[in-house]
């Protein structure tokens, strides 16, 4: 008898409760692919290359996950006060029916440890599948091919989730039971009294959106202009306006939403659906400004995640897949001997060397008097300013043979560049381009610069096309000049690189990653030595694969949270409106007038948080680009559009998923109260 | 002339096999245009059951209910709804307003809820305010008005779109009895100014003295019936009357003014 009341009562919390379900089933699924991640087929892969940063990120794992049952506690608290509230009547009739306090309790923790079972004997499953689809996946987009994918299921991974999951529930179990368990029955069964609307004069109200509105813009402001990143109290102060603007700014949103009442449009429910909102406006105003805040929250790892991920894949261009430091003659005779030779193709030199010359110190070898000049006449900016600075040191400068490079342009399907006898072009590698489009403006005017003493125009635009495939070979600053000057220059002192290329049939066959990983053993058996795309891309790969995981599972933890907290508040709202729903069905409201309503009170339940954590989010993509990334990608506009427009996509997605869920146990709750019965 | 409404043979039996509970047996009756028809009976004997099915809050077993020539019971979706919000006013025992709209959005909610323009109702509802003495509290939260107000303003929401009959469960049961006069005048000035169509339920004589017929109910059926003889009986002696009958009816369970 016992069991089946367990049992009957644990299968209604969840339907009842399904959105608590379904956030639980995210959570577990987050916590075992984040727990698993070592076992994905790209950490894997990169262990080898990257064995240390692979091993600092794994050492983070645990706080992260510490720090998600931490939040994912509160949710579970609140959901399930919630819930215990919702039961209160029931759990008094057992009392007053003679069940012990003792066995309450006992009744209340099987329900509870039941229900976690369910989750995870759901969630689990789930959670293994999609790891190893996003196993697959990511291997097929980097390039590692999926042959060598094997089926992997994470025993410490389960584990540890089962364990962090029950330990959370627990602990909110035991504090809400024992406040459940203390009370007196009479509390129990009493109807909780509804709020007396204690209003404030409006004048507050008013005042509150005001001052929310100005010390958001401040904390926008801060964050925009890089105030914010100057030092910790800075930071801090960002923050706390921040925080103070969003919570004033919803406690005075009552005025908002009363403003729109008055206007009274001739739209169906139209009154009623407002003063609905309204209410939940006026006694949620700070649930809904901190489900606003983790919305923001969420959002701000995952633009942070793509900017970081995103400037991480831009910077290097995939040229060549090796560079071998010795000439053309050597290293074709060394691929030949050893039958390797069949594996490559484009085979070219680069020389690079640093200018020498009659000077007896070296240090005026380059004179850009005229760039100089040109550059100071321009508006001053920090830009200029630090161009300035630069070019004055560049006195010395490293060359590159004009046609090693062609060769990178015609491989990159760029034009090849035509340079007179005295022409040069300024090139920059790609981590240290500056100022571009002020060089290219001063530039289009050929400046007249001298090489050791004899008359030269710089030409074109600044190149930048990586010169190797490893950033072994990064010059800030260099001339590329045609091969007879650039013998002469370098007084025939220079170093050369063979780039070279994996024929692209032997690409297709075994994905990028897998034909260079092959290649590069049968290399080092041989003993020819090679600097190979792959350091270069692990890098980048590990950088980008570790923080789009890490922040994805991040944002999706906040908007997870935030998102159950604004669900769970309007369906304990539509309950409490009950009354109100039953007097509208007599006053012959159908289903689909109410269920219509319930969308329009649900997009606006959602909207108003989401809509003011997205407005907040779009400074803070731009606070975070000025903070977080180098200088010279922070001009980039178009960076900035593309990091919103992926955010509010994703965001997007998780609010429409959320919403058509509650609008769905809406519906369903409606349902309910249409079948035809007493309304006394 | 037609009858508004008729009852005919209505049953409605609650529960099943075991612990069956025969709340209406086999009922009829009919009311006139312009009729205020008042219900007594003791309690449990099927009044509110009987008024639900009519404002087709609960299904009846078997039976008949015709509303202006349409059969009520077999309405559906759309003329469901029309017929809940439109034909019929209800006015509850514990008023049932909106606890969140103010008296205003209260009366205006049939018409936000049936898509009509409030611009069309205004006057109406200028007119129905003044009348039920709400004009004042149309801006108060239910909150912050006295019972009387809120019954007044119920009664207000349930006349703003003309319906042809009123249906009223206790409407005075949680007023005292200076408001419940109030009131009662009220719905009798309707009656006889507008002609309005009341059918009401009512443990009150001196309430349901207001009424121009009395049917009395008893496990489900009628079983007697008094009419006032107006105007030649006044109120007070057709109060004296009903309790006549209450008493040789023997039902010391009648709540007696
Ligand atoms: N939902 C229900 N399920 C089962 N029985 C019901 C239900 N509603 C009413 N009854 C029974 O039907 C009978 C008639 O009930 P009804 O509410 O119509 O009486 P009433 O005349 O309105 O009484 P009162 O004067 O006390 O309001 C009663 O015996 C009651 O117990
Ligand atoms: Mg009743």
């Amino acid at each position: 008898m016992f069991s089946k009341l367990i049992f009957r009562n644990s299968k209604r919390n969840r339907k009842d409760n399904g959105l608590f379900f379904s956030s639980m089933l995210i959570c577990i699924v987050a916590f075992y692919i984040i727990l698993s991640l070592k076992n994905q087929d790209v950490m894997i892969f990169l262990e080898k290359m990257e064995s240390d940063a692979i091993s600092r990120l794994l050492s983070m794992i645990p706080i992260l996950y510490a720090v998600t049952l931490f939040l994912l506690f509160f949710l579970i608290y609140y959901a399930g006060k919630i819930q215990l509230e919702k039961r209160k009547h029931e759990l008094g009739i057992y009392l007053i029916l003679g069940m012990r306090r003792s066995k309450l309790f006992v009744l209340l923790l099987l329900e509870d440890i039941q229900g976690s079972m369910m989750a995870l004997l759901v969630g689990l499953p789930i959670a293994i599948f999609l790891s190893e689809m996003i196993s697959l996946v990511t291997a097929r987009v980097v390039g590692l091919g999926i042959i060598g994918h094997q089926f992997s299921v994470s025993g410490g991974a389960i584990l540890w989730t089962a364990i962090g999951f029950f330990l959370v529930k627990l602990v909110a179990f035991l504090l809400l039971g024992l406040m459940i368990a203390r009370q007196q029955i009479g509390n129990l069964l009493a109807v909780a009294p509804d709020g007396a609307r204690k209003q404030l004069p409006k004048g507050i109200y008013v005042l509150a959106v005001f001052m929310g509105a100005i010390l958001l813009a401040k904390a926008y402001y801060m964050g925009i202009s890089g105030q914010s990143w100057r030092d910790f109290k800075q930071m801090g102060m960002t923050m706390i306006f921040g925080l103070a603007g969003t919570l004033l700014l919803f406690f005075g949103l009552r005025v908002v939403i009363g403003f729109l009442i008055q206007i009274k449009r001739n739209r169906r429910l139209y009154v009623y659906n407002f003063r609905q909102i309204e209410e939940a406006v006026i006694y949620s105003s700070g649930k809904l400004a901190i489900s606003s805040l983790l919305v923001l929250a969420g959002l701000g790892s995952f633009g942070a995640g793509v900017a970081v991920g995103s400037a991480y894949l831009q910077t290097v261009q995939h040229i060549s897949d090796y560079t071998f430091t010795a000439d053309y003659a050597t290293i074709n005779h060394g691929l030949i001997s050893h039958h390797l030779d069949s594996y490559f193709s484009d085979l070219f030199e680069v020389k690079i060397g640093l200018m020498d010359g009659d000077n007896q110190d070296k240090e005026e070898l380059l004179q850009m008097k005229a760039v100089l000049q040109e550059l100071e006449k321009l508006p001053k900016t920090k830009e200029q300013t630090i161009l300035l600075k630069h070019l004055r040191r560049e006195t010395r400068p490293y060359l590159i043979s004009l046609s090693g490079y062609n060769e990178l342009q015609r491989l990159a399907g760029q034009p090849i560049l035509k340079l007179k006898e005295e022409e040069v072009v300024i090139y920059q590698h790609p981590d240290f381009t500056f100022g571009k489009e002020l060089l290219n403006h001063i530039f289009a005017q050929k400046p007249q610069i001298f090489l050791n003493g004899e008359n030269h125009y710089i030409t074109g635009k600044v190149e930048s096309l990586p010169l190797v495939t490893d950033r072994a070979i990064t010059l800030a600053f260099a001339l590329i000049v045609p091969d007879n000057k650039f013998e002469t220059y370098t007084k025939g002192n220079y170093e050369i690189f063979l780039n070279g290329s994996l024929k692209s049939e032997w690409i297709q066959q075994k994905g990028l990653m897998g034909a260079v990983l092959e290649v590069n053993q049968k290399l080092t058996d041989a003993g020819i030595e090679y600097e190979s795309y792959l350091q270069n891309m692990g890098r980048q790969l590990f950088y980008s694969v570790a923080t789009s995981y890490l922040t994805i599972y991040l944002a999706i933890i906040f908007l997870v949270i935030a998102n159950t907290m604004i669900g769970v508040q309007f369906l304990v709202n539509q309950q409490k409106s009950k009354k109100r729903l039953k007097t509208l069905i007599h006053l012959g409201a159908d289903y689909q007038i109410l269920c219509q309503s319930a969308k329009k009170q649900i997009n606006w339940y959602f909207g108003l948080p989401v809509l003011i954590a997205l407005i907040s989010s779009q400074f803070g993509v731009r606070a975070l680009l000025t903070g977080l990334l180098p200088g010279y990608l922070q001009q980039d506009l178009m960076q900035q559009l593309l990091i919103s427009g992926i955010m509010i996509v994703f965001l997007g997605v998780m609010e429409y998923i959320y919403m058509i869920l509650i609008k769905h146990f809406s519906n369903r709750y409606i349902f309910s109260l249409m079948e035809p019965e007493r309304s006394e | 002339m037609e009858a508004i409404l008729k009852v005919e043979k209505l049953s409605k039996c609650y529960g099943k096999l075991l612990g069956k509970t025969q709340a209406l047996n086999e009922l009829s009756f009919q009311v006139m245009p312009g009729e205020f028809l008042g219900i007594m009976g003791s309690s449990g004997s099927g009044k509110s059951t009987l008024l639900n099915c009519i404002a087709t809050v609960i299904a009846p077993s078997s039976g008949k209910i015709m509303m202006a020539g349409k059969e009520v019971t077999a309405l559906k979706g759309k003329e469901l709804s029309n017929y809940r919000g439109q034909e019929i006013g209800y006015l509850f025992q514990n008023f049932e307003l909106l606890d969140n709209l103010t008296g205003r959005e209260n009366i205006m909610l049939p018409l936000s809820l049936h898509g009509i323009s409030s611009k069309e109702s205004a006057e109406k509802l200028l007119q129905l305010a003044n009348y039920l003495d709400v004009a004042d509290v149309l801006e108060k939260f239910p909150a912050q008005m006295s019972g009387g107000e809120k019954q007044r303003v119920a009664a207000a929401r349930a006349l703003i779109l003309n319906p042809g009959i009123i249906l009223a469960d206790e409407p005075t049961g949680a007023l005292d009895s200076y408001n419940a006069k109030i009131l009662m005048e009220k719905l009798t000035g309707m009656n006889q100014r507008e002609k309005a169509t009341i059918l009401m339920v009512t443990h009150d004589s001196g309430v349901a003295s207001y009424c121009s017929r009395i049917l009395f109910i008893q496990d489900g059926a009628i079983f007697h019936e008094v009419r006032r003889d107006y105007p030649a009986e006044t109120q007070p002696q057709f109060y004296q009357r009903i309790i006549k009958v209450i008493a040789r009816l023997g039902g010391g369970d009648v709540n007696v003014f």
